[in-house]
């Protein structure tokens, strides 16, 4: 089982039945196996915003959602994510690439690399980083603290992970 | 037309429909008309009440889903429609209140005033059932079979700018508020579970 498999297989395990996505090539192959999931519905976006707001809507027809983004994307939705999110509580599970990280030598995601996570913690966004294979399974408990804390919250995808030690 | 006249006309008709509002002059107009709970009013994230619709469609596919969106709104994510036209949900109405201004800051003119054709570029993104409507008697004409038809649909409705601020006061519930009232209210009617058994 490689590793879309098992978060594809965490996310069903927290009952999630919606997901929205824009792809960066990270998330890309997780991407391709929820599409082809039929027990899930797939929501292609042309912004990732709406990601974060199809997300929101879906919370109010009792479905669990994840929105799929990389961290660039993630950048671009923030005030969506204050000003629906934070305004009236609600929920939204996001996955998005950790880039910028020492090991992802892109000179334009170093921007990404420096300012993602002090940019959660000025929002007060909660996160968590899965960096190895057998720390997929904290998924369904990372879910469950998203609707607890009723907030954004953002799991992360190291490269280590997504690539493996050879990339 | 006026506003007001248009969210009459289409409040008249929405039968058991569930709205969701765009933030401003649509989300005020539909609470002073209707004072309904069965609708989400957003407070901010400016063009994304069209996402946050799609969304709640395709969770309830047997709940009737009405975007009561905006001019100014829609400009700011124009690429929803491209979606909508994706997923094609039957129970979703996209309705538009066009007034060419930004009304509740002050009616500061719309970028490319009087010239874009909304219901063209809802047709060319893929919505098919995509019209424009001008006058009141039209639109009133016109909603038996807009409330009857299968989804999705693009409804744009050319009111009159109002002079200076539009002064409908928003509706008065704050953010988390409205959340658990909606959240609830959707629960009862469609026997859905939105929150858990704490509450959250």
């Amino acid at each position: 089982m490689d590793v879309s498999e098992k978060i594809h297989e965490q996310l069903k395990k927290s009952g999630v039945t919606l997901a929205a996505s824009l792809p960066d090539d990270w998330v890309a192959p997780l991407i391709d196996r929820i599409a082809a999931d039929n027990t899930m519905r797939h929501v292609r976006v042309a912004r990732e915003a709406e990601a974060v707001a199809i997300c929101s809507g879906a919370f109010f027809g009792g479905v669990r959602s994840v929105a799929l983004m990389g961290a660039t994307g993630l950048l671009t939705c923030t005030g969506e994510l204050a000003t629906l999110n934070l305004r009236h509580q609600i929920p939204v599970f996001l996955i998005v690439s950790q880039r910028g990280s020492i090991d992802d030598h892109r000179i334009y995601q170093e921007v990404q690399g420096r300012r993602t996570i002090p940019l959660l913690q000025a929002y007060d966004f909660p996160y968590h980083i899965v960096n190895k294979p057998d720390e997929i399974p904290t998924i369904p408990d990372a879910y469950e603290t998203c609707r607890l804390q009723k907030r954004p919250f953002v799991l992360f995808l190291t490269r280590k992970l997504v690539k493996g030690d050879a990339a | 037309m006026r506003a007001r006249e248009a969210i009459e006309a289409v409040t008249n008709r929405r039968g058991d429909a569930v709205a969701v509002c765009a933030l401003g002059m649509a989300a005020n107009e539909w609470w002073a008309v209707t004072k309904d709970e069965h609708a989400f009013y957003m407070h901010g994230a400016m063009g994304f009440a069209a996402s946050f619709a799609l969304g709640l469609a395709l969770s309830l596919p047997k709940a009737s889903i009405w975007l009561i969106n905006a001019d100014g709104s829609l400009c700011m994510n124009l690429g929803c429609l491209l979606t909508e036209a994706s997923q094609a949900p039957k129970n979703l109405k996209h309705f538009v209140i066009d007034n060419q201004v930004y009304q509740t800051v002050g009616g500061l003119p719309m970028v490319n005033q009087g010239r874009t054709d909304y219901a063209a570029i809802a047709r060319g993104a893929g919505i098919a059932k995509a019209r424009a409507i001008e006058r009141l008697d039209e639109l009133e004409k016109a909603m038996p079979g807009i409330a009857a038809e299968d989804g999705p649909s693009f409804t744009l409705l050319r009111v009159e700018a109002e002079t200076g601020f539009l002064r409908t006061p928003p509706m008065t519930y704050e953010g988390p508020e409205m959340k658990y009232r909606f959240g609830r209210a959707l629960e009862k009617k469609f026997g859905v579970t939105v929150f858990g058994p704490q509450g959250y």
